[in-house]
């Protein structure tokens, strides 16, 4: 039932979010979508309870993907439009996700994490830490091994920086070990993992980092 | 001069409060007339302002701003605005965009803000845009005659924005058409508004527009 109480007589409700947040960010194409659905079986197999939020740009193909891919209770995605704004919408303006992130808690409670997918963007992409707990950057070896050099801030300032489709830089002419070392370089050691999200390959990896990071199992 | 300066605030695009997501019907009219130029889009605008916003939102925010923070009000006024808005993109577009609005207001540390949020999470409260943004700005300190300043500049400016980013019109082309529409909004605020004031709407247009959207596969705003 509805009261009539006025504000200063009720309990405000100031709780910080329960479940941790964990954005994932990249350009067009890197393989964030292919990162959620391999992590997927693994963080259930962990006992994760989570759920995830994508942004798509311009329709919601990533959320029926994932909605559709059998891997995931339907229910347990949401989809945030980015309004043309893949940056604005988890940086300067993040709060349809944060409202997206908070019906996901009010309605699975004992939810423990929830991802943020990104909308497909560039390497100047970041995300607010009012949003996300923690951010992954992942870019693929088929965007070139000179993306390291061009040092983006999504690239630089993120918490893990993952480099996907590992298994491509033999037919895009890409160094790989060079590549990663630079990576590391440009970071300051910060860390780099490598993945290929189809066959599953530095997914448990990634799977560690989350963990450690924001729900401190190791 | 407070309470100018929190207006200033609130009707600040970079406050977050998820609103650049949403077009409100103007992505479905450019789909509609392709080749929409500057005078267009200010009788488009004008035509909202005055047919939408002063009859309807702008009645629904000033029934929130008046009832001094009862929550029973806003829930009735929240309903009233759920049953008239015929277009469902429109109805989920208002909610989800009033959701965001109390996000930030309650992370910011705004008590009525969080009270409504929770409300809204339980079902008690809808949290259509309008009426939340009445409610809460009550209580951060702007007078009535601000707080409907600030909402017709905030939905007039909404919408010129989302026809920038459409590439109906040029940024500079916007800001031409935003400052021809600030003495309409001072002119319909002027309208005396009384308590019992009806909700009405009439802008077929921008609702066939808005349907229409909603059926798009491809689309960058939520409405």
């Amino acid at each position: 039932m509805l009261d009539k109480l006025r504000p200063a007589e009720r309990t405000a409700a100031h709780t910080g979010p329960a479940a941790a947040r964990v954005g994932i960010g990249g350009p067009v194409g890197c393989g964030k979508t292919a990162l959620i659905e391999a992590l997927i079986p693994v963080l259930q197999r962990r006992g994760i309870d989570f759920a995830v939020v994508t942004n798509d740009l311009v329709t919601k193909e990533d959320a029926e993907r994932l909605r559709r891919s059998g891997l995931i209770d339907p229910a347990r995605v949401s989809a945030v439009e980015a309004g043309a704004c893949p940056h604005t919408v988890i940086r300067e303006d993040p709060t349809l996700n944060i409202a997206a992130g908070d019906d996901l808690e009010a309605r699975f409670p004992g939810l423990e994490l929830i991802l943020f997918e990104s909308g497909g963007d560039n390497l100047a992409s970041t995300f607010s830490l009012d949003l996300v707990d923690w951010w992954m950057f992942v870019i693929d070896v088929a965007g070139g091994d000179d993306i390291p050099r061009k040092r983006g801030p999504g690239l630089l300032r993120c918490d893990l920086l993952v480099v996907n489709k590992v298994d491509l830089a033999p037919h895009v002419g890409v160094a790989l070990e060079p590549m990663l070392a630079e990576a590391v370089k440009v970071r300051g050691g910060r860390p780099v993992l490598a993945t290929n999200a189809r066959s599953g390959a530095g997914i448990e990896a990634v799977a560690d980092a989350i963990s450690a990071a924001v729900l401190f199992r190791v | 001069m407070l309470p100018t300066l929190r207006a200033l605030w609130q009707a600040d695009g970079a406050f977050p409060s998820g609103s650049f997501a949403f077009s409100y019907g103007i992505e479905g009219i450019i789909a509609l007339r392709h080749g929409l130029d500057a005078r267009e889009l200010k009788r488009l605008v004008s035509a909202a302002l005055q047919h939408r916003w002063a009859s309807y939102d702008r009645v629904a925010l000033l029934r929130a701003f008046r009832c001094n923070g009862d929550l029973a009000v806003i829930a009735a006024v929240d309903r009233e605005v759920e049953a008239s808005t015929l277009v469902e993109s429109l109805r989920a577009g208002s909610r989800r965009n009033g959701a965001s609005f109390l996000a930030s207001h309650a992370r910011i540390g705004n008590d009525l803000a969080a009270i409504l949020r929770d409300a809204v999470r339980s079902g008690e409260c809808l949290g259509h845009i309008a009426v939340m943004q009445g409610a809460v700005w009550s209580s951060v300190g702007l007078d009535e005659n601000l707080a409907q300043l600030t909402s017709g500049y905030t939905v007039a400016s909404g919408l010129i924005t989302a026809a920038i980013r459409l590439g109906a019109v040029g940024a500079l082309q916007g800001q031409e058409v935003l400052a021809d529409c600030l003495p309409l909004i001072e002119q319909l605020t002027m309208n005396e508004t009384p308590p019992d004031a009806e909700l009405e709407s009439f802008a077929p247009f921008l609702d066939v527009a808005a349907a229409r959207h909603a059926q798009a596969d491809l689309r960058l705003f939520a409405n």
